[in-house]
């Protein structure tokens, strides 16, 4: 009976395998080529020279920035996040569902847009001070602040969903047994609830650490260009189809990841609470 | 009899904090004012752009419904939305459909091959998007330069380009399969495993039992692993990216591109606008048709 519906899962396996390991190989291979602009199989040669660009200052103030940046938007978004996932799950709301709806709501909108808003709202004349007279972002476009408040506020629903999900799933048992025994409500934050979302948070800092970290949009327009994170420079030789580069240095980011996967994978075996 | 002194909690160490207790709830509650009001920040600039008469962002000057209209004479942006919502769609639909009867395989694997599935399955969704957009890129240019090798021996000089709607909808389809198995996969564990077997009982073959049976139980999961689908492929960006061919925008990509060069016209916002409305009355009407089903019950 089972192994009837489990064949089902073999199309799948295949589909994987092809997408999820042939492109890595690909891209890993491709960065130690001389392959630039077509990619042909006439004049491909092995080379070591495309190493040398991890001497160039602009790359590594470009993993510099990337790193710094993505780390701080974590870390702000872990704080504001977890307050408001916490606030939504001790409320007494009767519809929990429809506010965490609301927190994903604005995610439904187009990304570039929304952040083009915000460099709107962040320059000097604004939108804002034009109807209302006063914008509380007035005159920071192109700053590493604008930056970090545009990554924080579209990415932290990525952070609230996981965190309020593990609190939703702590028994309420273990709260009261722990207010039975003595401790404050603060000791029972600390000692019983945080330990048990430790999942949530992991989860939610992975999923806002990788799109900050590799992200180039974002960066683009709210810093009006001036500040180069890792993904911008792996879009300029895209554009200018410099692939063996390129791919040298998304490889670099893929290698990165790897740890965060492992981290996940420890705190989290099945690998299904990423929902 | 000795009147001993009665102990008081505070003897103990308990300290009355209850004076704190209103300041912390209206804390809480300016606090989570303050975020939704940041969260929704963009799009209510959005809708105060979609509505302003000049095409200047950083000034309003009037109140208007025009550029609502003009959605219909923007050519370029009416073709962005179009290949936007063919690629959604076709991904979306295949994904759901597919991915449901992969998510059933999964389930149904001994334990120690599903956990490699499923590690293997998340690997899109935790792969930056920038490495998944540059790999497929790649691999897809590898296969077009071997279909045109191949298409070289019977005709020289021709070659055929991929780029474009083909492999858009490839790599949709390789980021949404995911969040599909990943809703479906927790709503088989909720579901009695007598059920297939009573129908198998009552004489329906295995792949009947699964369509009549335990699709309809799992729909709630089905339901949501289409609506993330969507709502990844809709608003994605940097995959698309790397992996459309000239000429096949979708809307993230037209934006990105005219943003740098001229201005935008309000026709988007008041587009982008449009759809949130949309997605908000769909939303609430869905809560309220919920409710009372609930209370008829």
């Amino acid at each position: 009976m089972n192994s009837t519906y489990a064949k089902l899962a073999n199309p799948y396996r295949i589909w994987l395998y092809v997408l999820v390991f042939i492109p890595m190989i690909a891209l890993v291979a491709l960065g130690f080529t001389n392959l630039t602009s077509s990619i042909s199989f006439n004049s491909l040669s092995f080379t070591l020279e495309n190493f040398d660009m991890f001497g160039e200052k602009s790359i590594l103030v470009g993993f510099r920035n990337s790193f710094t940046f993505a780390s701080i938007t974590t870390l702000v978004a872990f704080v504001i996040g977890y307050l408001t996932a916490y606030l939504v799950y001790r409320s007494n709301f009767n519809n929990k569902f429809g506010i965490m709806t609301l927190v994903i709501l604005p995610m439904w909108s187009n990304l570039i847009l929304r952040i083009d808003a915000l460099a709107n709202i962040m320059s000097e004349n604004n939108i804002l001070t034009s109807l209302i007279g006063f914008s509380p972002f007035s005159n920071i476009n192109g700053t590493p602040l604008a930056v970090i408040i545009g990554m924080v506020f579209t990415y932290v629903p990525f952070m609230i969903l996981p965190i309020y999900t593990a609190l939703e799933k702590i028994d309420n048992s273990l709260i009261e047994a722990s207010a039975d025994l003595g401790k404050t409500p603060f000791q029972t934050f600390l000692h019983v609830v945080f330990p048990l979302s430790l999942k949530g948070v992991v989860t939610g800092s992975i999923m806002v650490f990788l799109p900050t970290f590799s992200g180039f949009a974002i960066p683009k327009i709210l810093s009006k260009g001036r500040i180069v994170f890792i993904g911008n420079i792996i879009e300029t030789k895209f554009n200018y189809t410099i692939f063996n580069d390129g791919a040298l240095l998304a490889s670099t980011i893929l290698f990165l990841i790897f740890g965060a996967i492992v981290l996940l994978r420890r705190f989290d075996k099945e690998g299904e609470t990423l929902l | 009899m000795t009147n001993f002194p009665k102990a008081q909690i505070e003897d103990y160490g308990f300290k009355h904090r209850a004076y704190l207790k209103p300041l912390l709830k209206w804390a809480g509650i300016v606090f989570f004012v303050v975020m939704m009001l940041m969260l929704y920040l963009p799009i209510i600039i959005i809708a105060i752009q979609s509505v302003n008469s000049s095409v200047i962002t950083t000034r309003f000057s009037s109140f208007t419904l025009k550029w609502y209209l003009n959605i219909f004479n923007e050519r370029e942006l009416l073709s962005a939305i179009k290949n936007t919502l063919t690629v959604s769609f076709i991904a979306t639909t295949l994904a759901t459909i597919l991915g449901t009867f992969f998510a059933i395989g999964i389930f149904h694997l001994p334990k120690n091959k599903r956990s490699g599935l499923m590690f293997l399955n998340n690997m899109p969704i935790l792969n930056p998007d920038i490495v998944t957009g540059f790999s497929l890129m790649i691999m897809f240019r590898f296969v077009m330069e071997l279909i045109n090798l191949i298409i070289r021996l019977f005709n020289p000089g021709a070659s055929i380009s991929i780029f474009g709607l083909p492999t858009l909808v490839l790599a949709h389809l390789f980021f949404t399969f995911p969040y599909v198995v990943l809703s479906v996969v927790p709503k088989l564990k909720e579901l009695d495993a007598n059920l297939v077997d009573a129908a198998a009982d009552l004489g329906l073959k295995p792949m009947k039992a699964l369509i009549y049976v335990v699709v309809p139980a799992i729909k709630a999961g089905i339901f949501s692993g289409m609506l993330l689908a969507l709502t990844m492929s809709i608003d994605d960006f940097v995959i698309s990216f790397f992996n459309t061919g000239a000429g096949f925008d979708n809307l993230s990509i037209w934006i990105y591109g005219v943003l740098g060069r001229r201005n935008l016209t309000p026709s988007v916002y008041a587009f982008s606008t449009l759809l949130t409305l949309v997605i908000m009355v769909g939303l609430i009407g869905s809560q309220f048709i919920n409710k009372k089903g609930k209370t008829n019950k």
